[in-house]
C-alpha cells in the first residue's frame, strides 16, 4: 500500500521525507530536554550514527512534559527548552520535533520545530489538532493506546480541516487492560488507508503505564524484536526515545533506549525496510483479499 | 395517459436534489446510512461538486455485510466511496419517463439518478415515477 510523502524541515536545515518508498527515517532523542550539554551530547551521538549509515533522521526531545504520572516528576524547561532545539538545529541540520500540548504554544513552536507532535493522550482533542495544524508545520500524530486505528481518520479529517495536509502517524501501543500495552501491527496498514504515511514508536510501546504506582515501568528487552516486525509490517518511520544513561533520566527511564544500543537496532530496522521494499518491487506488492 | 409518457420528459417526475441523499466521497459510510434513512429512500448519490461520483444503496449495503469481515466500528469509520458502485445506471435530463421505465425494468433496478452533461440533477424511482401516473 502506497502513502503520500510528507516532507519535514524549513530554512536551512536537511529536508527529511517521510513516506512511500522514501529510505526509513529515524525519529529521536532524550524524552526531556534536561540541559543543553545533555541535549547537544545525545544529538552528537545520533548524528555520527545516522550519518555513517546514511539514515536521515529528526531530533526529537519535549521542552515540557504535561503527561507525567506525578506532580512531582520532571515537568521539563518550559518554553526555555525551544531555544535550545533551535541550536541544535543550526548546529547538525536537523529537523526537531517536541510535544504539543497546549494551544497556548502554536506560536513559539511553529517558529522553531520543523514538525509539531501531538501526543497519544491528546489525540483527538480539537483545540490540540486545530493549534497544532495551524502551525503550518507537518503534524506528527500519535495514536492514543485508547484508539482504534480506523478512528484515528476523525483525527486526521480534523488536522485536515484546518488546513494541514502533512500528517505522520504513529502507534505507540494499545492498552490491553490496565497498565499493559499491546502491539497490533494491522494498525499500519489501516492506518495507511488515510493515505498518510505511518511510524512505529517503539520506546512507547513496551511501557507498562503508571505499573509502579506514580511512574511508568517499560520492557526494554522487546525494542529490537517490535521494531523488526514493525519495520517488515511497512513503517516509513521508526521512534525511538534515547539516553546516554536511561536509568538516571528525568523522564521516561524505564522505557528509553540505552543509545549504545541505538546502531544496532537502527541498522536491523533499515535493512529489514529495504528488504521489504525489494521485494515488493519484485514480487508486487501485497494484494490478498 | 400512458401514451404520453413517452414525450413528458424524465425532470417532471423526479425528485430534486434536496430531497434525496447527495453525499461526498468523504462522507464516512455510517452517515450516508443515516442519510438514507433520514430520507427513507434505498440510495444515496456520492459527488464531487454536482458532478455523480457513484451510488451507495441498500444492494450495496447487503453485499458488503455478507462480503466483509471488518468490525462494524472500523466499517462505518470507512469512506463511502470505498463502497460505492462506480459508473451506475444513469438517465438524462432529456429522456422520457417512459425511457426511465424501461431502463429501471432492463436493470432490476429501483432508484434512477438523472443526470445532465455529468452533473446530478435529480433521482427517479419506481414510487415517483407510479405517483406521478397515478396523479396523472
Amino acid at each position: 500500500m502506497h502513502s503520500n510523502t510528507i516532507s519535514v524541515g524549513y530554512g536551512s536545515v536537511n529536508t527529511v521525507k517521510i513516506g512511500s518508498t522514501e529510505p526509513l527515517v529515524f525519529i529521536g532523542g532524550p524524552c526531556a530536554i534536561e540541559s543543553k550539554e545533555h541535549a547537544f551530547k545525545v544529538a552528537d551521538m545520533i548524528n555520527k550514527i545516522c550519518d555513517k549509515h546514511s539514515i536521515p533522521w529528526i531530533y526529537k526531545s519535549c521542552f515540557d512534559k504535561d503527561c507525567r504520572s506525578s506532580p512531582d516528576s520532571y515537568h521539563g524547561l518550559g518554553l526555555d527548552g525551544l531555544k535550545i532545539l533551535s541550536e541544535i538545529r543550526d548546529e547538525f541540520g536537523c529537523p526537531v520535533v517536541s510535544d504539543f500540548s497546549n494551544p497556548a504554544w502554536a506560536e513559539p513552536v511553529g517558529e522553531v520545530c520543523d514538525m509539531v507532535q501531538v501526543p497519544a493522550y491528546l489525540c483527538r482533542q480539537t483545540t490540540i489538532l486545530k493549534g497544532a495544524a495551524e502551525t503550518g508545520r507537518p503534524i506528527h500524530l500519535k495514536k492514543g493506546q485508547f484508539m482504534s486505528p480506523w478512528n484515528m481518520k476523525n483525527s486526521v479529517r480534523k488536522i485536515e480541516s484546518y488546513g494541514n495536509k502533512q500528517i505522520l502517524l504513529t502507534d505507540r501501543g494499545t492498552f490491553f487492560g490496565y497498565n499493559m500495552l499491546i502491539n497490533d501491527y494491522r494498525n499500519f496498514p489501516i492506518m495507511m488507508e488515510t493515505s498518510y504515511p505511518v511510524c512505529f514508536d517503539a520506546t512507547h510501546s513496551i511501557q507498562l503505564p503508571t505499573s509502579m504506582g506514580n511512574i511508568s515501568g517499560g520492557q526494554r528487552e522487546f525494542i529490537p524484536t517490535l521494531t523488526r516486525a514493525a519495520a517488515g509490517a511497512g513503517i516509513h518511520a521508526l521512534f525511538m526515545e534515547v539516553h546516554d544513561d536511561p536509568d538516571n533520566a528525568m523522564s521516561d527511564a524505564n522505557t528509553q533506549l540505552n543509545i549504545k544500543y541505538l546502531e544496532n537496532v537502527l541498522v536491523q530496522a533499515k535493512t529489514v525496510h529495504m528488504t521489504r521494499i525489494e521485494l515488493f518491487n519484485k514480487l508486487g506488492e501485497d494484494d490478498v483479499k | 395517459m400512458l401514451n404520453n409518457i413517452k414525450e413528458i420528459e424524465i425532470s417532471e417526475a423526479m425528485f430534486e436534489t434536496d430531497n434525496f441523499p447527495v453525499i461526498s466521497s468523504t462522507t464516512l459510510l455510517k452517515e450516508a446510512i443515516e442519510e438514507m434513512t433520514k430520507y427513507n429512500i434505498g440510495i444515496a448519490c456520492i459527488v464531487d461538486k454536482k458532478d455523480l461520483l457513484g451510488v451507495f444503496t441498500d444492494g450495496d449495503l447487503r453485499r458488503l455485510l455478507l462480503s466483509h469481515q471488518k468490525p462494524f466500528p472500523a466499517l462505518f469509520n470507512d469512506d463511502v466511496s470505498t463502497y460505492m458502485t462506480k459508473n451506475p445506471s444513469v438517465i438524462q435530463k432529456s429522456s422520457s419517463i417512459f425511457e426511465a421505465m424501461n431502463l429501471i425494468n432492463e436493470k432490476k433496478i429501483w432508484d434512477l439518478p438523472v443526470v445532465e452533461n455529468k452533473k446530478l440533477i435529480g433521482l427517479v424511482n419506481l414510487h415517483t415515477l407510479v405517483k406521478y401516473i397515478n396523479k396523472k
